[in-house]
């Protein structure tokens, strides 16, 4: 069997040109089905758990509330998430920028909206639908001000991500609520 | 050029058309979680961006409800590297 590199090469180059395009516009959502991706996500959860439980055992052991510590933990979960996307999403940045950006960014908000060529397409949808698509901005971290094909984009990676975070989170608390209960590690070896 | 600022205006916009969005609207009703109960011709863009917003929104509560139940077993028994590597191999 030969390989045709004359034809097939620039027809290739178009596929992969156009796969460029496409990979840029479309963060692939299979990876946060795989199991690989939750394994690696989990045992760096993990490692964050026993960071925040070291935190929050030598601070003082009063001010250390339940919320306080269920917030450091969702925190945790949520910066590891973040983390597993590698970058390539905008929520994913937002997160790792660090939440208090996002403070700063509110009075931002109240800026006037763009001229131009925008205008007209903001116009071509109802207010209905821009109320919503501007709460589903809210609800996603970093996407408070994206036009809305981007905006579907991130949100589609973003419920797959969450999705996985559930599960691992899941497996993880299963776990720990089978082994745990003895705080000396001889003791945990016993019924496995 | 001006021929095509003017055909732009018509079609509402330059780049972003009304059919990418119902694209992506279609693919992320695929996402949500009633999606094999819905008729696949119809897609309400009210609609799915209400569900998906309210979709998210359990997802955000199972999260906050999964981090108090982690919080609550961390609180009694740190995870020490023996049971990290149980916690490891049981995921495995």
């Amino acid at each position: 069997m030969t390989i045709s590199n004359g034809d097939g090469d620039s027809a290739a180059k178009d596929g992969r040109r156009e796969r460029k395009r496409k990979r840029r516009a479309e963060p692939s959502l299979v990876k946060w089905k795989t199991e690989g991706e939750q394994k690696t996500y989990s045992s760096k959860l993990i490692e964050a758990l026993r960071r925040v439980r070291r935190s929050s055992a030598t601070g003082a052991a009063s001010a250390a509330t339940d919320h306080s510590r269920s917030r450091a933990v969702r925190e945790a979960a949520d910066r590891a998430l973040a983390a597993a996307a590698r970058g390539r999403t905008r929520w994913s940045r937002a997160i790792l920028c660090g939440r208090t950006l996002k403070r700063r960014v509110l009075p931002r908000a109240g800026r006037p909206k763009p001229v131009g060529p925008a205008r007209a397409a903001e116009r071509s949808k109802p207010p209905a639908l821009k109320t919503k698509a501007r709460v589903l901005g809210r609800l996603v971290p970093g996407c408070r001000k994206l036009p809305l094909p981007s905006l579907l984009e991130e949100v589609s990676d973003y419920i797959a991500a969450l999705e996985m975070q559930v599960r691992a989170m899941s497996v993880i608390a299963e776990a720990l609520s089978a082994v745990g209960g003895a705080p000396s590690p001889a003791q945990t070896e016993g019924p496995i | 050029m001006s021929s095509r600022r003017s055909r732009s205006r018509q079609m509402s916009s330059s780049r972003i058309t009304d059919e990418q969005i119902n694209d992506l609207l279609t693919k992320l009703q695929a996402v949500l979680p009633e999606a094999h109960l819905r008729s696949t011709d119809r897609v309400s863009a009210a609609k799915v961006l209400q569900d998906t917003c309210n979709y998210i929104r359990s997802l955000h509560r199972e999260v906050d409800d999964l981090s108090e139940r982690l919080s609550e077993l961390l609180a009694n028994n740190d995870i020490n590297s023996a049971q990290a590597a149980i916690i490891r191999s049981l995921l495995r």
